[in-house]
């Protein structure tokens, strides 16, 4: 279901997941392109494409293949730069309307991929969840951390990525399952969000994150026989879209919407903002049980 | 004086408190920490592992409950080390080097500690090295390797070389866990064992260290 103003990079074209690998494993790209199809129609704004460590080869192909089966833009998603160039190099943005593609995803670590931006122009979603330290890549473990990572980033992607500007960045400031919060980090991501938000040098950038990890390892009900996961995640949603999130890597199956402040999504979620610990799962868990 | 079986509901129930206050009675009177420890507190641990795998429990409750085996064992441990008792067994656990991903690692490290498993957590992106050093300590450790990505995942195989190359892999056991691994990965690196979920990794360790 469509929120206004909330893009979907519709994520079951992905190798983690079970069903999509035992396509990949069949080399069942007709089916892959029907999943291409299917988020389409069900309102996604881009077409992720993950293919795992398979040859690079197969993401040309792809690419190239569900372009042919539909016109919204692609999210070409890996860590492996030959990967991104040959997905980056297969896509034709005439296919989608002259819209760029997303490159998911660009962390300090891996910020040399910025320069395939020479061969294809396109979005990058940066990982400003993660930081450099001692020359190795480490989780944030604060907000001030993640608005340093933030900042650290776009200026890299507008330095080294001629003509790019903030409303072409997606920050992606990690979200984590709610199940196991016991270190702070919905406390962390909201913050960041603010903090980010209030940053004229960062004002039109775009925000992303994995929507389903925010639930995942929790029932699919509440003890009353209601969702718990759409719940939950719309409270997330509800919160986090003042801030600037504009955009999920999500289901377009899964029934989003805004809540109103008393709903008890919107409760949990907020009393989990205030506590901490052990306390945000007793939370978590008395919403459900 | 409590009853040391209330000791087994406070951890099946997660009451940290409670396991806390139980523990320190027992202790006060003269319960034998080891009988704590094989009577009550392992029992309700696998009892969570069992209702988390029928989907009674989820991850909250998983690790609500380890939280209150954990409170117990930090006052039991130093009495079992005094009395010379051994642990299940020896296992260090980690995420492979160039993934950062910790959840399901810690969750594992969890609920080994709950099953009588000392445990040495490495982190996350640890190489094959610190593997390999962690497990040349002691003989007979379980190596306990995590991994999201598929594209880390290949890490596993460069510690199970590592442990080749360095003569020991007669001398550790290796198992695997993270969302792209099945057993059929497992299989086709030479790991001792797989586990798809963090209960399961208990009875897998208790197998092997057995």
């Amino acid at each position: 279901m469509a929120i206004a103003g909330l893009t979907i990079i519709g994520e079951t074209i992905n190798d983690s997941v079970p069903s999509t690998k035992a396509l990949f494993d069949a080399g069942d790209v007709e089916e892959l392109l029907e999943l291409a199809r299917f988020q389409d129609q069900r309102g996604a704004g881009y077409i992720d494409v993950n293919i795992g460590s398979r040859p690079p080869e197969l993401m040309a192909e792809l690419v190239a293949k569900i372009q042919g089966a539909t016109s919204k833009p692609l999210s070409i998603d890996t860590p492996d730069p030959d990967i991104a160039r040959a997905g980056l190099e297969a896509y034709d943005p005439a296919r989608a309307g002259g819209q760029a593609p997303i490159l998911n995803s660009v962390s300090a670590l891996r910020a040399d991929m910025l320069e395939l931006y020479r061969i294809q122009p396109f979005k990058p979603i940066l990982l400003v969840s993660e930081q450099v330290v001692d020359g190795q890549s480490r989780p944030c473990h604060t907000a001030a951390e993640t608005y340093d990572a933030t900042r650290s980033l776009v200026a890299a992607f507008r330095e080294q990525c001629a003509g790019a500007t903030n409303d072409d960045c997606i920050l992606d400031p990690g979200i984590a399952p709610i199940g196991s919060d016991t270190e702070g980090n919905l406390h962390r991501l909201i913050t960041a969000m603010e903090t980010i938000r209030a940053d004229a040098d960062l004002a039109g950038v775009h925000a992303s994150v994995g929507l389903s990890n925010f639930t995942v390892m929790l029932p699919p009900k509440r003890a009353d026989g209601s969702p718990l996961k759409s719940a939950l995640e719309s409270a997330f949603l509800t919160r986090a879209m003042p801030l600037g999130l504009d955009m999920i890597v999500g289901s377009v199956k899964r029934k989003y919407q805004l809540l109103e402040p008393d709903h008890p999504a919107m409760v949990c979620l907020e009393e989990c903002l205030k506590a901490s610990g052990f306390d945000v799962l007793m939370r978590v868990r008395e919403f459900y049980s | 004086m409590s009853d040391p079986s209330e000791l087994y509901e406070a951890i099946l129930h997660g009451d940290a408190r409670k396991a806390e206050a139980v523990t320190k009675a027992a202790l006060e009177a003269k319960v034998d920490p080891s009988e704590l420890l094989q009577k009550q507190m392992i029992p309700a641990m696998d009892e969570v592992g069992k209702r988390f795998e029928c989907n009674e429990y989820f991850v909250p409750e998983l690790l609500i409950a380890a939280r209150a085996m954990k409170t117990s064992l930090e006052l039991i441990t130093p009495l079992l080390a005094e009395a010379g008792a051994e642990p299940a067994g020896r296992v260090v656990i980690g995420t492979v080097q160039g993934d950062l991903h910790d959840i399901g690692k810690n969750l594992v490290a969890s609920m080994l500690e709950g099953g009588g498993f000392q445990v040495v957590d490495l982190g996350v992106d640890v190489s094959p090295e610190k593997f390999i050093e962690a497990a040349k300590q002691k003989e007979g450790t379980i190596l306990a390797l995590s991994a999201l990505l598929t594209t880390t995942m290949t890490m596993m195989k460069a510690v199970i070389e590592a442990l080749e190359k360095e003569g020991i892999r007669d001398k550790a056991k290796v198992i695997i866990g993270g969302a792209p691994i099945t057993q059929q990965y497992a299989d086709e690196i030479g790991a001792d064992g797989y586990s798809d979920n963090a209960s399961a990794a208990v009875a897998l360790a208790r197998k092997l260290a057995g």
